[in-house]
């Protein structure tokens, strides 16, 4: 080590504890799908210079969670790469897929003057109450229908499922009519002032509402209400949970009864439901009263990443390492890959549309947690 | 839009005081702009608040560039191609007008009046219609107000 001063940062996420064992790059879903990026490398370069790095490849990273899982020595590089970001974006602002479509939608949804209004999936058939204790956050699924419509058709199912199966446990939810984007992309692109503007104006809409429980289908809302936003703006007064883990519950409890069958059915745990909220249970809970669950060799904590996040630095590597994973799905026997997060969905699907030419045919049928649950609703 | 147009003219449009529309018109090089050359031959006067950014097909323009054009402060935004089958790289205005569909889609759930965007195609002869165009849009900003207040990108 030399005699520079370490930047403080180091020691605050358990850097300096690094030994170099490289287990974080083994782990690294960035580091396989190439280029230069290393877990490894970038802590022994700040272990020699005591600096914190700033170069592009910063962005490589897919903030999965998977090195710090892996890490037997303490080590959250995770939370040093959200570090080292906001600094990074002034100098090289990260490139975004999708034209910048929705990083601009989040900008527009932190204008306090703009109302959005985007809660216009529901149907007929769904049971809301206005004086409900129970908040259901939407999040971004209605931007994305719009967006990645060519992808998918039945991404609002995904809401709509998710109140039909809240109605049928017993819960009606209410919504926040003029819900905002929640700001997950921008907390983990470095821009820490559009967060900060986004978490206020969603806080304060919410706790004015006096609820006692807010649920999102979106393992990133979900994560960002519970997790972030307490960090940014204090204390919240109600409690956060996903719908897998209210569905699960009222499963146990009997208020809930899904029609079982035959079919194999395997689970791709999203990184934030699963190794950022450890929620590994609910989701396999609800598959098994639906199904038979075959998990994939990398599951639960070691769970593979879906291959991107935040819409950024997306490309033919990317596809290739879905399509990996698609394979491993396809490997158990299962006749449907399940995910939780419409974020994994979409670029999953995106991978088996657009990818899968390049190499060879992989077929197998993508559903939502939320969509599958609700299709196993006995019709009232 | 004509009647707005009408309206400002007459001077009947109640306006936050000092406050003067920012509109980015995306022209194609091979029409649109050449039909703003053209407005600007014939010394035809259009409203000054129009920026106009050359683009080399309307189909150039992604729906990222547009919501990124409101989120640095812009009240309007024109995307102005060929007219159909007039294109020089045969379907961009076609993929143009797709694209500007879904980001009217986009604006309205977030809450921003899609009339806030707008589509037209104009011919490098249509020069008093280029100026008609931006007047009469000019106009529709005005009746709509400022979007709010331009958060700007970094």
């Amino acid at each position: 080590m030399g005699s520079t001063p370490l930047d403080p940062r180091i020691e605050a996420f358990g850097a300096n504890k690094c030994v170099d064992c490289g287990r974080c790059t083994y782990a690294c879903p960035a580091s396989q799908i190439g280029g230069d990026f290393s877990p490894r490398g970038i802590m022994e370069k700040m272990e020699l210079t005591g600096k914190v790095p700033t170069n592009q490849d910063i962005w490589l990273c897919m903030t999965c969670r998977q090195c710090t899982q892996i890490c037997q020595f303490g080590v959250s590089f995770h939370e040093v790469i959200r570090e080292i970001r906001p600094e990074l974006r002034r100098a090289l602002p990260p490139e975004p897929n999708h034209g910048g479509a929705s990083e601009a939608l989040e900008r527009l949804s932190a204008m306090a003057s703009i109302t959005p209004r985007k809660q216009r999936w529901m149907t007929p058939d769904l049971k809301l109450d206005d004086s409900s204790g129970t908040l259901l956050f939407v999040g971004c699924t209605p931007f994305f229908d719009v967006i990645f419509r060519y992808l998918r058709s039945d991404l609002l199912e995904i809401p709509r499922s998710s109140v039909r199966l809240l109605n049928a446990a017993g819960v009606s939810p209410r919504l926040l009519m003029d819900e905002r984007c929640c700001g997950h992309d921008s907390y983990w692109l470095g821009d820490a002032e559009l967060f900060e503007r986004i978490a206020r104006l969603n806080v304060e809409a919410v706790e004015r509402l006096g609820i006692n429980e807010l649920v999102a289908f979106c393992p990133e809302c979900m994560v960002t209400w519970k997790q972030i936003y307490p960090k940014v703006v204090g204390k919240l007064s109600f409690e956060v949970r996903s719908v897998s883990e209210v569905l699960a519950e009222a499963l146990d409890e009997g208020r809930l009864q899904l029609r079982g069958s035959e079919e194999t059915l395997t689970f791709q745990d999203p990184c934030r439901l699963g190794r950022y909220a450890g929620v590994y249970h609910a989701p396999r809970q609800l598959i098994s009263s639906v199904g038979r669950l075959e998990d994939m060799p990398r599951s639960k904590e070691m769970a593979a990443c879906c291959g991107n996040s935040s819409f950024i630095n997306c490309g033919a590597q990317t596809r290739l390492w879905q399509l990996e994973r698609i394979k491993e799905a396809a490997g158990t026997g299962a006749s449907g890959l399940v995910t939780a997060c419409p974020k994994c969905l979409i670029h999953m699907t995106c991978a088996l549309n657009e990818g899968v030419q390049l190499v060879e045919r992989v077929k197998m049928p993508l559903i939502d947690l939320h969509v599958l649950a609700g299709s196993a609703l006995s019709k009232p | 839009m004509m009647e707005g147009a009408a309206k400002a003219e007459r001077g009947e449009v109640a306006q936050p005081s000092g406050w003067r529309p920012s509109i980015i018109a995306f022209c194609c090089n091979w029409c649109a702009y050449a039909g703003a050359d053209l407005a600007g031959v014939n010394r035809r006067q259009y409203a000054p608040e129009v920026r106009v950014l050359r683009v080399m097909c309307s189909g150039r323009v992604s729906p990222g560039i547009i919501l990124k054009a409101f989120t640095s402060g812009a009240d309007g935004v024109m995307v102005l191609g060929c007219h159909p089958g007039d294109c020089h790289y045969r379907v961009g205005n076609v993929y143009a007008e797709k694209r500007v569909e879904q980001v009217r889609e986009l604006l309205d759930l977030a809450g921003v009046d899609p009339s806030r965007l707008l589509l037209r195609w104009i011919s490098a002869s249509e020069g008093e219609l280029f100026g008609r165009t931006m007047d009469e849009f000019v106009a529709h900003v005005r009746e709509l107000g400022p979007l709010g207040g331009g958060i700007h990108a970094p």
